[in-house]
């Protein structure tokens, strides 16, 4: 038998995918930490139909998507404070870099002095062409499902989007697909990021009520 | 040279005559004859902002003249896992052009027949089916024909599993490393002799329970001999009384525990070497702060090894260091840089740690748990009693870890003189990542605990914090736990008075009432008295002078940013008037003309023993030691210096006289020592000053005396001894010399007569001792438990500063390092903690200088007793009270007194709520 | 496998045929050598493996660890081997060696890289006397250092510009 070594959590999901990627002979990749199933899929809209009432339905979508939203991957870069976290634990970031003028970073440490265009695997490097922080106002940490819905919905705290330029940016935008392909020592946002625009938009549709 | 060495294996370094490529002595002799540099400033500063190739991790193959052009790569393979059974190696994972060429495990090595040094002891890879004994455990080296393949396995390994276990089994047991019992019991008036101590008595050991292997404590007849229960008996009554108080004393008892840490040095350990077959010569390169111990564990590894793996030859080379603070003191790393070599003949090898297998595999600190109970006169503040039992994880090998143990053990009160101690000392296996020699050295963790409870004891009483010290401070002539005064200054008094007369002191109540809304502000005080040394501390420096004057210092104490190449420079500079311009650090093998030789250990040798071997005159107890215990200023130039003072009185000064025209029979002769330096001109009143470029023409014209090379050894004192030299008498504090002459070779005298010091004084704990306050006043957050330190001061004393911009460097760099234990720096001691290969910076966080008050940190060093008192160490105790000052800010800003490390924000904002 | 020109401290290197994957970091100590460029954590952590890179006559730093050697295809580089031009060390080399600000120097080439932008970018931008502190901290706050404690190093930049005020500052 081959037994995984004890891996932190933030580690199992890349473990596991690049096990079955390079096939090493592993029946049981079984790091410590969730268990690999459930956090790692979103349900289809399809999934809420059980629910009657079309507002609760329309929230129940939201609730689903907020495990996308609360996730580390996107609230470290939507941190509350001018500086992002970083890691599956969301420490602070370390280096200690700040928003700037742009969300690109202070003149004297910018976010693409270290990432790059894509990430850099070898170091586990995450990077992306336009890597950045979002707008202060648009700042998840620490936020609950609900409260995040109402800021998402207010087209002051979203960087005046419409609804369907929520489903454009969850479900198209790069940067944001970045988090389902966040490279080894950091597990992925669940399911895919189709998936989660196919929730962003069955909610817009059913009238964006929040949980 | 000819040491002793197990094995018969010569070991020594050649140096090369390089052509175009310059050889490593050249490389590392510094500043370098001839090289252009600001007049102040190190020896290696013009090396170092260049970008010149000196550390270990620089050298490739191409690098060294003789050696073949490329450079091979192993990677070492540890175990993530120590709670099951290691069932071999998976690498059918890796592509086709990441395979390593040679796989070594524990099969391969047993096969060729290798020693484990006594102080290693453990399997050096994990056989199949075994329980790793420790998380980071090496499996296997893995040697690869180029970089890249090397690069690819290094990456794919680090991210996916490749080693096979099977049953659970739980963690290895292990016996305890080592445990203590330090009991003393004053006399009834301190001129009086001790009731009971460890030096007059011997030290004790408890005997262990069977099967677990913990120790017993109680003086049972089960203990090692009838010693111990003497000694057990008397530390019994002293908890007996702390028990069972009288209305007048005030006994606080408390537990603190601290956390494992790393070293952190920036640059992670790395080797390069290669094993030519033909000559059965291996030679090696290493960055380590004991060359000589690193030789030694190498000639001791092969030395009964199978023909095709025993060199006839190892030259080991050894360059400046990246970082040390301990944790390149005594580490395994050597041994599996030397097997990488011999298992792939012929070809040069680089084994060099990544940022994650240097977590995964360095030496740590050790986390320690603490229970310390102190009784206080209430009405007199005076301590009446102090009891603790000290448990330190030492991690998966032994190590340092008994001798971190007895260390932190009798720093156990500190700068204290108590009439009654009674301190216990554990070191525990576990599977937990080998912990050893880092910066405070045990003394860190347990006079932080120490500190923070008298802080509360004066809260208690009530008594000032200072008062409280002052009342209690040891004075000069006062005995430590151990039963010995210190034999150096001891200055508590004036670092006190300093630490109270500051501002950051006496405006702590006026700051905190004047604290912003939201937030908190407190102000915190500690003092530390930090040993250095380690009872058998050696040095070996040489200097030796051209005919035009130009100075050359050799010594075998390592540059690890200690700045000890500028503090020789320096030394000598005081005897000879230039400064060398070239200065060679970390040679272990330029002595050979002492011819020393050795037996027996330094540390447990009989005075019988040490009597009869002293009377070869090329013996001494102990060759060459580590650079660490914070002796750099104190031993690592002491050999050179003394050299210089010979150099001086034999040769620049017979020359002086010569050009002076003062015959031998003129009183003037003998004067030497009312001549002095002013720059580089030897000036003596009533005569013509005279340059040293003229003095070193005429030396060498004469023939005289242009070089002297001395060795010498210090328990707790030097050893002293007189040689004949050109029919004067001279008696120095050395235990061998050789001269040069002219243009000749360094010859050898012997000694005629030797005083070692005495061999009982292995019982003494510590004799030198430097002494540091601080006092910091923070502001804490109080919606997020944010720390800022406001403000700093720091006060030491260390005799005579060497390079006082070094000292001050230093001490701005161990306040930093305080920082970081105290409210940053943390490792889980198992699964989740470095030993699973997982941890790099980031993680784990170190200070930056936004943590620090960088314009408002206050470092006073306070002048030497008299100008000829000599150099301290300092090194390590100006990181200890820094650390208890914080906790103890903490208390003062918010009311609780923390008692474990790291201190987050996270914590404080959890006893605001 | 990628062909790779740059100019590195004003000499022209390349093309050599580089992994795709393989470290800027390596490509320079492995490769070429440079050993100057220091390796220490290999996670943009700590910054002493950091160059400086010259785009449009503005310098900036990135660290070599954590990024392919490829990135840096026709981009114009420098190292702490190039800053001493012709032997002659430059003033924040001086400074550091008279300030006594490294210890190991194991960090100091990122540190003078980091250093040298900042005087550059001041050269470019004079800032008023009051914000120097603040803008040192901000620039070296990514590099770590674990002998000195940085006092020295904030010291050592502080006295270029000052020795030079009409230069740096407003």
């Amino acid at each position: 038998m081959i037994r995984d070594w004890h891996l932190p959590a933030l580690m199992a999901a890349a473990v596991l995918a690049s096990a079955l990627a390079t096939g090493f002979s592993q029946p049981s990749v079984s790091a410590t930490g969730q268990p690999a199933t459930s956090v790692r899929s979103l349900a289809a809209p399809a999934d809420f139909a059980h629910i009657a009432d079309p507002k609760a339905r329309s929230a129940a979508y939201f609730t689903e998507l907020g495990k996308v939203l609360t996730n580390p991957r996107c609230t470290n870069c939507h941190p509350a404070t001018d500086r992002p976290r970083q890691g599956d634990e969301a420490r602070l970031h370390q280096p200690p870099v700040f928003r700037g003028v742009d969300g690109f970073g202070l003149e004297t440490l910018r976010c693409n002095a270290c990432h790059g265009k894509a990430n850099f695997d070898p170091a586990r490097m995450p990077g992306h062409e336009a890597w950045h922080l979002a707008p202060a106002e648009m700042a998840w940490e620490g936020k609950t499902v609900s409260q995040i819905c109402e800021q998402i919905k207010d087209p002051k705290r979203n960087g005046n989007r419409t609804l369907a330029d929520l489903v454009e940016h969850i479900g198209k935008d790069t940067l944001v697909g970045w988090a389902w392909h966040p490279g080894p020592g950091r597990t992925p946002l669940p399911g895919t990021q189709e998936e989660a625009g196919a929730l962003v938009e069955a909610w817009a549709e059913s009238g964006a009520y929040c949980p | 040279m000819k040491w002793s060495a197990a094995g018969g294996i010569a070991l020594s370094l050649s140096r090369f005559a390089g052509a175009q490529t310059p050889s490593f002595l050249d490389r590392e002799t510094l500043p370098g004859q001839g090289v252009a540099h600001p007049s102040a400033g190190r020896v290696d500063g013009v090396a170092k902002v260049t970008g010149a190739k000196l550390y270990a991790s620089d050298f490739r193959a191409v690098d060294l003249p003789g050696w073949p052009s490329d450079t091979h790569h192993a990677l070492l393979l540890r175990a993530p896992d120590a709670t099951h059974v290691y069932e071999g190696l998976a690498l059918d994972g890796l592509a086709a052009d990441a395979r390593p060429q040679v796989v070594v495990t524990a099969e391969e090595v047993a096969r060729i027949g290798v020693r484990v040094p006594a102080f290693y002891e453990g399997d050096l890879f994990c056989p199949i089916g075994k329980t790793p004994l420790y998380l980071g455990q090496p499996v296997a080296l893995l040697l690869f024909a180029t970089f890249d393949a090397y690069d690819r396995a290094r990456v794919f390994l680090r991210d996916n599993a490749h080693l096979r276990f099977g049953a659970e089994t739980g963690p290895v047991a292990g016996g305890n490393y080592g445990a203590f019992r330090f009991t003393r019991v004053a006399g009834a008036s301190p001129e009086a002799p001790d009731v009971y101590s460890p030096i007059q008595e011997g030290w004790i050991r408890p005997g262990f329970f069977e099967g677990s292997g913990r120790p017993v404590w109680e003086p049972l007849p089960v203990a090692e001999g009838g010693d111990y229960v003497k000694g057990a008996r008397f530390g019994e009554q002293i908890r007996a009384e702390l028990d069972k108080p009288g209305a007048g004393t005030l006994v606080l008892d408390r537990r603190f525990e601290t956390q494992s840490i790393d070293p952190m040095f920036l640059e992670p350990e790395t080797g390069l070497a290669w094993y030519e077959p033909g000559a059965k010569k291996l030679e090696i390169l290493l960055g380590v702060q004991s060359p000589f111990e690193a030789a030694e564990a190498l000639a001791h590894l092969l030395g009964e090894a199978a023909a095709d793996f025993r060199p006839a030859r190892i030259d080991a080379q050894f360059c400046y260091v990246g970082g040390g603070f301990g944790g390149r003191d005594h580490t395994p790393f050597p041994l599996y840089m030397a097997l990488a070599a011999l298992f792939f003949p012929g070809k040069p090898v680089r084994l060099a740690h990544d940022r994650f297998q240097q977590f995964q595999g360095g030496i740590k600190r050790h986390a320690f748990k603490m229970r310390s109970r102190i009784g206080i006169d209430r009405a007199s503040g005076l301590m009446t009693a102090f009891a603790a039992d000290h448990e330190l994880d030492g991690g998966g090998l032994a190590n340092y870890s008994p001798s971190v143990a007895v260390v932190g053990a009798t720093a156990a009160i500190g700068m204290y003189d108590v009439p009654k101690v009674d301190v216990t000392t554990v070191a525990l296996h576990s599977r937990g990542v080998t912990a050893g020699s880092m910066r405070g050295y045990g003394t860190l963790q347990t006079m932080t605990a120490l500190e923070v409870l008298v802080d509360e004891a004066a809260a208690a009483l009530p008594i000032d914090p200072i008062e409280l010290r002052r009342r209690n401070a040891l004075k000069v002539g006062g005995r430590t736990m151990t039963g010995n005064p210190y034999s150096v200054s001891v200055r508590a008094p004036e670092i006190l008075d300093k630490l109270d007369a500051h501002a950051i002191w006496r405006d702590r109540a006026a700051q905190k009432a004047r604290a912003r809304p939201g937030v908190l502000v407190g102000t915190g005080v500690a003092c530390a008295s930090k040993d250095y040394g380690t009872g058998a501390d050696c040095s070996l420096g040489s200097v030796s002078i051209d005919a035009e004057g130009r100075i050359a210092i050799h010594s075998d104490a390592v540059e690890m940013g200690n700045g000890i190449g500028t503090a020789l420079a320096n030394r000598v500079a005081g005897h000879l008037g230039g400064r060398a311009d070239a200065v060679t650090v970390a040679q272990v093998d330029v002595f050979d003309e002492l011819e020393l030789i050795k037996s027996g250990d330094p540390y447990s040798i009989t005075q019988e023993e040490q009597d009869k071997a002293a009377a070869n005159p090329r013996w001494v107890p102990e060759i060459s030691s580590a650079t660490s215990a914070s002796i750099g200023a104190h031993v690592g130039t002491h050999a050179a210096a003394e050299a210089a003072r010979v150099l001086f009185r034999f040769g620049l000064w017979p020359a002086a006289l010569a050009i002076w025209g003062i015959a031998a029979h003129d009183p003037r002769a003998k004067q030497h020592a009312e001549a002095y330096w002013q720059g580089e001109t030897l000036v003596m009143s009533g005569l013509s000053p005279l340059p040293l470029k003229a003095i070193a023409a005429k030396l060498h014209a004469m023939g005289g005396v242009t070089g002297a090379m001395a060795h010498a050894f210090s328990r707790w004192a030097w050893a002293q001894a007189t040689f004949d030299i050109g029919g004067d008498e001279w008696t120095a504090d050395i235990d061998a010399l050789a001269l040069r002459r002219g243009a000749g070779g360094f010859e050898r005298l012997d000694r005629r007569a030797v005083a070692f010091p005495p061999a009982d004084y292995n019982r003494i704990g510590t004799s030198f001792s430097s002494m540091c306050g601080t006092v910091v006043r923070i502001e804490i957050e109080r919606a997020t438990g944010k720390l800022t330190i406001a403000k700093a001061y720091s006060v030491l004393e260390c005799g005579q500063a060497l390079v006082p911009e070094i000292v001050l460097g230093q001490s701005q760099g161990g306040f930093a390092m305080g920082v970081g234990y105290a409210l940053l720096e943390n490792l889980p001691l198992y699964e989740d903690g470095p030993g699973n290969g997982q941890w790099n910076l980031g993680r784990y966080v170190v200070a930056r200088a936004s943590d620090l008050p960088l314009h408002d940190l206050e470092v006073e060093i306070l002048p030497p007793l008299s100008p000829r008192e000599p150099p301290k160490g300092m090194a390590e105790v100006v990181m200890i009270p820094v650390v208890p000052a914080l906790i103890n800010a903490i208390c003062d800003a918010t009311g609780h007194r923390f008692q474990s490390l790291p201190v987050t924000p996270e914590m404080i904002k959890g006893v605001l709520a | 496998m990628t062909a790779l020109s740059l100019t590195i401290n004003g000499r022209a290197i390349g093309p050599i045929e580089v992994r795709d994957d393989l470290s800027m970091n390596d490509f320079l100590r492995e490769v070429l050598g440079m050993t100057g460029t220091k390796f220490g954590c290999g996670a943009a952590q700590c910054l002493s493996c950091a160059v400086i890179v010259d785009e449009d006559g503005v310098s900036s730093t990135r660290p070599t660890c954590i990024a392919p050697a490829v990135d840096f295809d026709g981009l114009s580089i420098r190292t702490v081997e190039g800053h001493a031009a012709g032997g002659a060390l430059t003033p924040l080399q001086v400074s550091f060696i008279e300030h006594f600000a490294f210890q190991c120097g194991y960090c100091t080439p990122g540190f003078l890289n980091e250093g040298q932008v900042l005087l550059e970018r001041l050269a470019r931008d004079p800032i008023p006397r009051a914000e120097l502190e603040r803008t040192i901290t901000e620039a070296l706050d990514g590099h770590l250092c674990r002998c000195s404690g940085y006092v020295k190093y904030h010291e050592a930049v502080r006295a270029v510009v000052l020795a030079d005020a009409g230069r740096y500052l407003t």
